[in-house]
C-alpha cells in the first residue's frame, strides 16, 4: 500500500519526481536564459525561450508517460502519490501546456508583445499544477495551488496597457485568494479534528467515527468551496467571464484547461480518498477502513447534485445571450465543468473514467477554439464579436473549418470526442440513478448546441458586415491546431484506446490508497 | 482559563469578519486587508490546534502560509497598482468595464 520512504537514492528521486524536476529546472533555466540572451531583440529571445519551454514540457511529458505511468506508490512521507490517475491528469495538463506554449509563440508575435517572462510564468504555473495533482496532502495541495494561481494571476494581467486585462486579473486575484482562504480554513479545521492533513491518514481517522460530526461536514464544505472557485462552478463562477474575456486569448485557453484540470483532479482525489469510499463495480468499498465513509458521501452528494445542475443551467443559458465569442466560450467552459461534476457525482468507475476522458478531450477542443479565436482576432480584441464572424467561412475556409469543428465538438455532436465524453459522464450518472439530473443535463446540452451552432451559422450563412483581417498563422501553431482537430475526430470514432487508459488510470486510485 | 474553544471561536469570528468585510467593503485595499485577516484567522486556529495536540506540525504550517500570503500580497498589490494606472480608482464597484 503506502510506502512512507524517508530515504531514497538519487535514482529513485529521479524515478518518482523526474517530471517535477524537469519543470522546475526548466523554469529556473528560462530565467537565466532570458538574461543571457539580453543581446537579442525581445522577439527572437522570446521565441527561443518558447521553444525551450516546449522542449522541457515534452521531456516532462515523456517522463510521465514512460516512468510515472508505471509507478504505484505514495512517496516523500505521504506527501506525493504516484499512480496512474495522477499520471493521466499530469499528462493531460502537460499536453495542454505544450499546445498553449506553441500557440503563445504565434500569439505574442501577432500582438507584438513578446517578453521573456511570459514563458517563465507559464512553466511555473504548470509546475504548480503538476505538483498539486501529485500531492495527497492538503497543505502541499494548498501551496501548489497558490504557485499555480500566482503564476496565472500575472499571466492574466499580461496585456499591460490593456485595461480589461488588468481588471480581469485583479478580479481573479481577489476572488481567487478569497477562495483559497476558505480552502485553508477547511484545512485548519480538519487538522484540528483529525490531527493530520494527509488524505490517507485522514480517511482512517474519519472512519473511526468522526465522520458524522457536523464540524467535519463544515470543514468539508469549506474545502469544497475553495476548490469550486478554481473549478469555476456556479455559484462561485462570478469571476470567470470577466477574467476569461480580459486575459490574452491563449492564457484564457490555458486557464480553462490546465487550471480546471488541476482543480478537478484535486477535487476527485479529496472526495474519493478522504471523504468517500472508492467503490468497486460490485459496490464494495476498496478498504474496510473506508467503509464508513460511504455515509459521509451521502452528505456531499446532494451538494454536488445541485451545483452540477446550476452550473450546467447558468453556464449554458447565459452563454446564449453573449455577443462576444470569447465571453461566450467562458460561459461554455462553466457549463462543461457542470457536465464533469456529473461524473464525480456518479462516483462509479465509469463516472471517474468519464471525467478523465472529458478533461482530456475538453483540453484539446477548448485550446483549439481559443487558438483559432486569436488567429481570427488578428490583434487582441480585434474581431471577437459574432458580427465580426459573419461571412468568414468563405474568405478564410481553413480557420473557419477548424473553428466549426472545435465548436461542434464542444456542442457534443458526433463524430467528435466531445460527444463520447458527454456520453460517458451522462451514462455513468444514469447508471447510478441520477435520471432527473441527467435528463436536465441533456436539456441544457441542447441549449448549448444552439449557441455553438449559431457561430457556425454566422460563419457560413451570413454576409460579411465588417472587414476582418486575421493575424498571420505560422506553421507550428497551425500544425498544433490541426493535430488537435485530428485527435478530436479520432477520439470520436475510436474512443476505446483512451477510454481503456482512463479506466486503468481511475482504477489505480483504489489500488494505491 | 483560556481553552481551545476560545481560540477557535475567536478565529472563526475573525475569519467571518474578514469574509463579511470582503463582501461589503468597496475599497480594494480594504478587500486586501480582509483577505489577510481571513488568512491570519486560519493561522491562529492552526497554532491553537497545534498547542492543543502538543505537536509542532500546525506551527510549521503557519510558516508556510505566511510565505504564501506574502507572495500573494506582493503580486496582488502589483496588479492593483497596474490597474490603478488605467482607471485611477480603488472603488471596486466602479471598476466595471467588463460585464455582461
Amino acid at each position: 500500500m503506502s510506502d512512507y520512504g524517508y530515504t531514497f537514492s538519487m535514482d529513485q528521486l529521479w524515478q518518482i519526481a523526474g517530471g517535477q524536476i524537469i519543470l522546475l529546472i526548466a523554469g529556473l533555466l528560462l530565467i537565466g536564459l532570458d538574461l543571457a540572451w539580453m543581446g537579442l531583440d525581445s522577439e527572437r529571445r522570446t521565441s527561443r525561450l518558447g521553444w525551450v519551454t516546449v522542449t522541457a514540457l515534452f521531456a516532462a511529458l515523456g517522463h510521465v508517460v514512460y516512468r510515472e505511468w508505471q509507478l504505484h506508490e505514495v512517496v516523500f512521507m505521504g506527501v506525493f502519490s504516484m499512480e496512474k490517475f495522477t499520471a493521466f491528469l499530469t499528462a493531460t495538463v502537460l499536453m495542454a501546456g505544450i499546445i498553449a506554449s506553441v500557440l503563445s509563440l504565434n500569439y505574442l508575435h501577432n500582438n507584438g508583445r513578446a517578453r521573456g517572462e511570459y514563458y517563465i510564468l507559464l512553466i511555473f504555473a504548470l509546475y504548480g499544477t503538476v505538483a498539486m495533482l501529485q500531492s495527497v496532502d492538503l497543505l502541499m495541495m494548498f501551496i501548489c495551488l497558490e504557485i499555480m494561481s500566482i503564476g496565472v494571476y500575472v499571466l492574466a494581467a499580461y496585456l499591460k496597457d490593456d485595461c480589461r486585462s488588468q481588471e480581469g486579473a485583479f478580479k481573479y486575484f481577489l476572488l481567487g485568494s478569497f477562495g483559497s482562504a476558505f480552502f485553508l480554513f477547511g484545512l485548519a479545521l480538519l487538522y484540528g479534528l483529525t490531527g493530520t492533513v494527509n488524505l490517507t491518514d485522514m480517511a482512517v481517522e474519519l472512519s473511526r467515527g468522526l465522520f458524522t460530526r457536523p464540524e467535519v461536514l463544515v470543514s468539508l464544505a469549506l474545502l469544497m468551496a475553495g476548490l469550486f472557485f478554481k473549478m469555476a462552478m456556479v455559484p462561485f463562477h462570478m469571476w470567470t467571464p470577466d477574467v476569461y474575456e480580459g486575459s490574452p486569448a491563449v492564457v484564457t485557453g490555458f486557464m480553462a484547461t490546465v487550471v480546471k484540470a488541476g482543480a478537478f483532479g484535486v477535487f476527485v482525489k479529496v472526495l474519493t480518498v478522504a471523504f468517500g469510499p472508492i467503490l468497486y463495480e460490485s459496490g464494495q468499498p476498496a478498504f474496510a477502513s473506508t467503509f464508513h465513509l460511504a455515509a459521509l458521501a451521502a452528505y456531499w452528494k446532494p451538494v454536488i447534485w445541485w451545483i452540477s445542475l446550476l452550473t450546467m443551467f447558468i453556464g449554458n443559458l447565459v452563454a446564449v445571450s453573449q455577443t462576444n465569442v470569447k465571453r461566450m466560450l467562458a460561459y461554455s467552459s462553466i457549463a462543461h465543468a457542470g457536465y464533469m461534476a456529473l461524473g464525480i457525482l456518479a462516483g462509479n468507475d465509469e463516472g471517474r473514467m468519464g471525467v478523465l476522458f472529458y478533461l482530456f478531450t475538453y483540453s484539446l477542443m477548448n485550446l483549439g477554439a481559443f487558438g483559432v479565436l486569436f488567429l481570427i482576432d488578428g490583434k487582441e480584441r480585434g474581431a471577437q464579436t459574432l458580427e465580426d464572424y459573419q461571412g468568414l467561412g468563405y474568405r478564410f475556409p481553413g480557420l473557419s473549418f477548424l473553428m466549426s469543428l472545435f465548436l461542434v465538438a464542444m456542442a457534443g455532436l458526433p463524430p467528435t470526442g466531445g460527444f463520447i465524453a458527454k456520453f460517458y459522464v451522462f451514462s455513468a450518472a444514469i447508471k447510478e440513478g441520477y435520471l432527473l439530473l441527467a435528463a436536465l443535463g441533456i436539456l441544457t446540452s441542447a441549449i448549448g448546441a444552439y449557441y455553438y451552432l449559431r457561430v457556425i451559422y454566422m460563419l457560413y450563412m451570413k454576409d460579411p458586415v465588417r472587414e476582418v483581417e486575421p493575424g498571420p498563422a505560422a506553421f507550428p501553431a497551425l500544425a498544433v491546431l490541426i493535430a488537435a482537430a485530428i485527435a478530436i475526430i479520432y477520439l470520436g470514432v475510436l474512443p476505446e484506446d483512451l477510454a481503456v487508459l482512463a479506466d486503468t488510470a481511475q482504477r489505480s486510485l483504489a489500488l494505491v490508497f | 482559563m483560556v481553552t481551545l474553544t476560545h481560540y477557535i471561536v475567536l478565529s472563526t469570528i475573525l475569519f467571518g469578519l474578514g469574509a463579511i468585510g470582503f463582501a461589503v467593503r468597496r475599497n480594494a485595499i480594504i478587500l486586501f486587508m480582509s483577505i489577510e485577516l481571513m488568512l491570519n484567522a486560519v493561522n491562529l486556529s492552526l497554532v491553537a490546534f497545534s498547542r492543543y495536540r502538543a505537536e509542532l506540525n500546525g506551527q510549521v504550517m503557519v510558516l508556510f502560509i505566511y510565505a504564501v500570503a506574502a507572495a500573494e500580497v506582493a503580486v496582488g498589490l502589483a496588479l492593483l497598482i497596474s490597474l490603478f494606472r488605467h482607471v485611477r480608482e480603488v472603488d471596486v464597484t466602479r471598476i466595471n468595464i467588463l460585464k455582461g
